[in-house]
């Protein structure tokens, strides 16, 4: 999902990478090529230059290799990344980074560039991306490892699944339980949305068709009954992991998000993860904030993630919330779903094009 | 629900009062808070930029009106280019008809689905729904319970896999309602086989309308799949769900202005009844921050008696438990407090949390209370004393805790509505809001 954000991410690179070579260029004129407007070659300039002196003027050699030296070290300064940021600042938004993280991105970006020596043939380029890497790899974090936690943490490890209205809780407590399923764990299913019409249909027919066992009461029955229920079976048939789903509720109504503290207290999850949608845009930011205030976040699944969407959604939820993102839901079949690997993903975004 | 839109443009447009010439320096500054609103609003980046362009140009370049200041002047050029995004509605015609719904996953359609069949219903119009979502498990129970709740027909067959087929036989079995409602499967862009199958859907069925479902969450992604959706089928209306979330919908005005078509409906909650027409002059009123009285109106009409509010009461400065015990019943009929107050036009008056927390199986206990009181005690909560108080509590059914949780929330109302009154020498006169209000009825 991330190929959007990968591609734009490039070229706002080499704009900053350019505008930071432009200033290199005035303070020894007979530097860089008189025309290169792509930077793919940054690194070249300072040292194409440096033969020439060394050669041809054996006086004062040291001298002069010192002022050309300390000349061409040069400090960035704000005025100098100012447009290339605001160029960054945009490709983020249109990716759907919402602004206070796209600001918080950008806010990083130049700290890690204005006042910054370059050294003589230190790339530009590397500058820049290993500043937008600092800057990604402090707002994603570190992945989570589901079967990793359910390995060390005493059976049955609860798991309660959160998040608002159509993000696709129901389909991931399927996706996962498959997942957790291949991976040898014995799985029980909560069905927990006892609001919406069709819901408990719905989760039925998917634990039908995964062989996993499901505890269901009838709609409109209390949420928490069902999930107290769905541990004590677990507990009483040593089920490795009890995956509760829960009816989508917004984060601003009082009433439903008590109704979840309460499901909370009587199941006592080991894990909260929280459910939202890769194409969320701005809204992403709010929610997650609320879900986590109310009842906790330990890790984030995004869906939707197949939908060309640009991955902004999965910055602003880990910059808001600082919590790790577990899975990317990219489809419609049980299959789908990736584990997320922050690292990974950064290095495929910046890599390439060096 | 627009809240924070409008709180960040109603800054940006403060900044520009009270001058009167044209200040290029204070025009940039607007257009730059313009763009951060918008963008956080999730409106496409590339319409912010044409939005702001051209807002910036106008405000310059046109001569100032004469007797209207600076900010009048591109408060009315910032209305008129948000305005010019959204304002074909999309007309609804009480008359035979198809709808075929389309949309992403989880957007809203099959609750829609239910809400539109409601409103034609109560229109007076025999509905139909055809349920031609094979895929999700529970989409057909869903729909069919909607359905039954409201005693409309659904045809539909968890069994069958082919949407065709059912929409076909659906079609013939619903021959006798007026209007038919198809309730497709959530699909995207991407997925060929599933834009090919509602290309075919739409070929069946001749739909009269195609409408867009659209999460108000939606971000950057609207517009692209907007486009694809409108390449496909079409699409001649769109329906923004989960705006009573926080989300602010801008992605669905992208969407609106990608496909040229209008917002036919707004959906804002999760029972059958939560469907407002959409009003694009209200809601561009809304998004700065100026009120949307046309929509309260229009669903005042509906749910209000004229002796349901005692304005007389509110304007006297008096506000009594009796005004409370109304209004509250008033604002049951009508909806959330929040909803209600989200389309007063209160200006930028920040009302304290709490007048929202209280929900509405709140508002049934505290009538229930009220009940128990006495006249005397309604007209005057100071004769309340702790005796009284046991003895109402006794009466309800409630604690003397509920009780007094009563009398607390309706000295916050008394407080709030006070500040209204104090405030009127502002942006907004309440004394005109509430003639206004009561002249429609």
């Amino acid at each position: 999902m991330f190929g959007g954000l990968r591609e734009k991410l490039q070229a706002a690179r080499s704009r900053l990478g350019s505008s930071i070579q432009a200033v290199a260029a005035p303070p020894g004129a007979q530097g860089p090529e008189p025309s290169s407007p792509q930077p793919p070659l940054p690194a070249e300039s300072p040292v194409t230059g440096e033969p020439g002196p060394d050669a041809k003027k054996p006086a004062g050699f040291v001298d002069k290799i010192k002022t050309f030296i300390i000349e061409r070290e040069l400090i960035v300064s704000e005025k100098d990344i100012d447009g290339a940021l605001s160029d960054l600042e945009i490709t983020l938004l249109e990716c759907d980074v919402a602004l206070p993280a796209t600001d918080a991105i950008i806010g990083q970006v130049r700290k890690g560039l204005v006042g910054k020596h370059r050294k003589i043939g230190e790339s530009v380029d590397s500058l820049v991306v290993n500043s937008l890497k600092t800057a990604l790899a402090e707002v994603l974090g570190n992945g989570f490892d589901l079967t990793e936690y359910i390995r060390q943490h005493e059976k049955p490890v609860k798991i309660l699944f959160t998040g608002v209205n159509g993000t696709g809780k129901t389909t991931t407590v399927a996706k996962i339980g498959y997942f957790l399923k291949n991976q040898g764990f014995s799985v029980v299913i909560g069905a927990g949305d006892t609001y919406r019409a069709g819901a408990i249909e719905q989760i039925g027919v998917h634990a039908e068709r995964l062989g996993i066992k499901i505890i269901q009461h009838q709609e409109g029955a209390d949420p928490s009954a069902v999930l107290f229920d769905t541990v004590q079976y677990a507990s009483s048939h040593k089920i490795d992991v009890v995956l509760a789903d829960t009816a989508g509720r917004f984060h601003n109504k009082a009433n439903l998000m008590n109704q979840l503290e309460k499901i909370k207290r009587v199941m006592k999850p080991d894990l909260v993860v929280y459910v939202d949608e890769a194409v969320a845009g701005n809204d992403a930011v709010t929610r997650a904030f609320e879900f986590d205030k109310t009842v906790g976040a330990d890790a984030v699944v995004l869906t939707k993630a197949d939908m060309d969407s640009r991955g902004g959604a999965a910055i602003s939820i880990a910059h808001t919330i600082g919590k790790p993102l577990m899975f990317l839901g990219v489809g419609q079949a049980y299959d789908d779903i990736l584990p997320f690997e922050p690292a990974k993903v950064i290095d495929e975004l910046l890599e390439g094009g060096i | 629900m627009l809240d924070g839109l409008s709180n960040s443009l109603k800054d940006a447009m403060k900044k520009l009062a009270g001058k009167t010439v044209v200040d290029r320096a204070a025009v940039d500054e607007l257009v730059k808070d313009l763009q951060r609103a918008l963008l956080s609003a999730d409106v496409n980046v590339k319409l912010v930029m044409e939005l702001s362009k051209a807002i910036r140009s106008r405000s310059l370049d046109e001569d100032l009106p004469r007797g209207m200041n600076l900010r009048e002047h591109v408060l009315r050029i910032v209305y008129q280019e948000l305005v010019r995004l959204v304002w074909a509605s999309t007309e609804v015609r009480l008359e035979p008809q198809i709808i075929l719904m389309a949309g992403l996953q989880g957007s809203g359609k099959t609750t829609t689905t239910g809400k539109l069949a409601r409103y034609f219903q109560k229109k007076g119009m025999k509905v139909g729904v055809i349920c031609a979502d094979t895929f999700r498990p529970g989409a057909y129970d869903q729909i069919s319970t909607l359905c039954a709740r409201v005693h409309v027909p659904c045809f539909g067959n968890a069994q069958e896999k082919d949407a065709i087929k059912i929409t076909r036989e659906g079609l013939v079995a619903l021959k006798d309602q007026e209007l038919i409602i198809v309730d497709t499967q959530g699909r995207h862009a991407l997925e060929p086989d599933l834009i090919q199958e509602i290309i075919d859907l739409n070929e069946l069925t001749k739909a009269t309308h195609r409408w867009l479902v659209i999460d108000a969450a939606l971000g950057q992604q609207a517009s692209e799949q907007a486009r694809r959706f409108h390449e496909a089928i079409g699409i001649d209306g769109v329906i923004i769900t989960k705006m009573d979330g926080t989300a602010k919908g801008g992605g669905a005005m992208s969407a609106v202005a990608e496909t040229k078509s209008g917002i036919a409906f707004i959906g804002s909650g999760e029972t059958i009844e939560d469907l407002e027409r959409f009003d694009p002059d209200g809601f561009i009123s809304r998004l700065l921050g100026m009120g949307d009285m046309k929509a309260l109106m229009e669903k005042a009409g509906e749910a209000l008696k004229p002796e349901d509010v005692d304005v007389n009461a509110l304007m006297k400065g008096k506000f009594t438990l009796r005004d409370m015990y109304k209004q509250l019943e008033a604002l049951n009929k009508m909806g959330p407090l929040k909803q209600i107050m989200g389309m007063l036009p209160l200006g930028n008056m920040q009302l304290p949390e709490g007048v929202y927390d209280v929900t509405s199986t709140k508002m049934v206990r505290y009538r229930i209370i009220m009940d128990s009181m006495t006249p005397g005690e309604l007209d005057d909560p100071a004769l309340i004393n702790s005796s009284r108080m046991q003895r109402i509590a006794h009466g309800a059914g409630a604690t003397p805790d509920e009780v007094r949780e009563l009398l607390k929330y309706y000295k916050m109302m008394q407080r709030t509505l006070k500040g209204m009154r104090g405030a009127s020498g502002g942006k907004f006169n309440m004394q005109r809001l509430m003639k206004r209000f009561s002249g429609m009825q």
